[in-house]
């Protein structure tokens, strides 16, 4: 049992860090997107909720043609195409309206898919 | 680190490739004859904010290749200058040594690019700004160099002394378009903000005015020739316009179903030209008779981002199709 108690604090101090790394790296996100279901009106589409959501799926938010395309498919967020998505936005979806940098970092990658992911995240 | 890189243009000869321009003509309601021409460029690059440069050359940032371009629109050849490793350009300027200046959010700092021998020299922002989310700038008339970023900073650099000073904006993130006034003032509109602000040059505070439409998305700005500031409303999808001698405002909603005004530049005439996302088009409005004339792009997904010009012609890059567009204005003249 003793034993455990640091293998418990690393583990915990490892996710937090994890979890730090995603909330800074969304960092640049906000200044478009919010992950509060209560926040409207910014410049991108909310991204509450955003694992498991269709695709294109805040409906406050009028999306480019080529997202509501993917749209009307039903298509959702699932984890692999999130992280997909983030190592290169527009080669998934070639001109969509955001303009954003490819995340060539697998570890950064998977620390805001992380975030994003998290329910509790705002 | 300073670099030079040339990228190869054409897979077998490198250095330049010549495209043909593609030339539509367009006869808008009385306002006519307009010429558009779409110049293509490196597929895949981004080709998004454009300048015109002192020679009649065009400078246009590959923000997807880490690229900065050059095109001469007389037979459409380009070139690619590399910016270094993780590039990524959002905005370019020409100053007054004739160079241009791009905010190179890839690497965080300011970029010049010598016009001769295309050498690039850096100036990184401090370390303590991390990732900036790097603009767009604008020269004032002493020769400082002032510019936005969206994770919520505006600053000066002095290209002489290589000083840089970076403030944290009022309102934190959105900081996106700035220009100058003829009058030598500083102005940058904030996105995320919803506002408009004017940057004191001497203390660095940024004085915040409000435009009259709450949660307008205020992302780009320009000087008319009188001072008074045009200013492209992304989430109102207005065009907003004020005055700071009297502190008056004006809108007029983009025609078309919920429009999305992305960018504005005002030209010589005092012509206003905005881009719309939502109806795919280059739109100009005329202060004078309040009309818009539409432009419609001949291919979907345009994306014009921002335009800027010289007289009688409007240039504008079209990164999801990877192409420049010019409108010129009177073009038989």
């Amino acid at each position: 049992m003793v034993g455990l108690v640091p293998a418990t604090i690393f583990f915990a101090s490892g996710a937090a860090r994890a979890d730090d790394a995603g909330a800074k790296l969304f960092e640049t996100c906000r200044a478009c997107h919010t992950l509060d279901p209560a926040v409207k009106g910014m410049a991108g589409p909310n991204l509450s909720g955003l694992l498991r959501r269709r695709i294109a799926g805040d409906k406050e938010f009028d999306y480019s043609p080529v997202l509501r395309q993917v749209a009307v498919t039903g298509a959702v967020w699932t984890r692999e195409r999130l992280e997909i998505f983030l190592s290169d936005p527009e080669a998934m979806f070639p001109a969509m309206w955001m303009s954003s940098k490819p995340m060539r970092d697998p570890a950064e990658r998977k620390a805001l898919a992380d975030f994003l992911a998290d329910p509790k995240s705002r | 680190m300073d670099r030079r890189q040339f990228l190869k243009c054409a897979a077998a000869a490198g250095g330049v490739l010549a495209a043909p321009a593609l030339i539509r003509k367009s006869f808008a309601q009385s306002e006519g004859p307009f010429r558009v021409r779409y110049y293509p460029v490196e597929p895949g690059m981004g080709s998004r904010d454009v300048t015109s440069a002192p020679d009649g050359s065009i400078w246009f940032c590959g923000q997807r290749n880490g690229t900065l371009g050059t095109l001469d629109p007389r037979g459409g050849a380009y070139k690619l200058i590399n910016l270094g490793p993780g590039a990524a350009p959002h905005g370019v300027i020409v100053g007054p040594d004739g160079a241009p200046w791009v905010t190179e959010g890839g690497q965080n700092a300011i970029a010049r690019v010598d016009p001769k021998d295309h050498k690039v020299t850096l100036f990184k922002l401090p370390a303590n700004r991390g990732s900036a989310n790097l603009n767009t700038g604008v020269f004032d008339k002493t020769g400082i160099y002032w510019f936005t970023g969206q994770n919520g900073i505006y600053g000066r650099l002095d290209p002489k002394s290589r000083e840089m000073t970076v403030w944290d904006a009022p309102r934190g993130r959105g900081p996106y378009g700035i220009t100058r006034t003829p009058n030598g003032d500083i102005w940058y509109a904030s996105l995320a903000g919803n506002h408009i602000a004017q940057i004191d040059r001497k203390t660095g505070n940024a004085r915040v005015v409000e435009p009259p439409t709450p949660g307008q998305g205020a992302r780009r700005v320009w000087s008319d020739s009188k001072g008074r500031l045009w200013v492209s409303e992304w989430n109102s999808g207005n065009v907003s316009v004020h005055d700071p001698a009297d502190g008056s405002w004006r809108q007029w909603k983009l025609p078309g179903e919920r429009p999305r005004a992305y960018s504005v530049y005002v030209d010589d005439k005092d012509i206003v030209w905005l881009t719309d996302f939502s109806a795919n088009a280059i739109v100009r409005f005329d202060p004078t008779t309040e009309k818009f004339v539409s432009f419609p792009s001949d291919k979907a997904n345009a994306n014009v981002r921002q335009m800027d010009g010289r007289p009688g012609q409007a240039w504008g890059g079209e990164p999801g199709n990877n192409r420049l567009v010019v409108i010129e204005t009177n073009p038989a003249a």
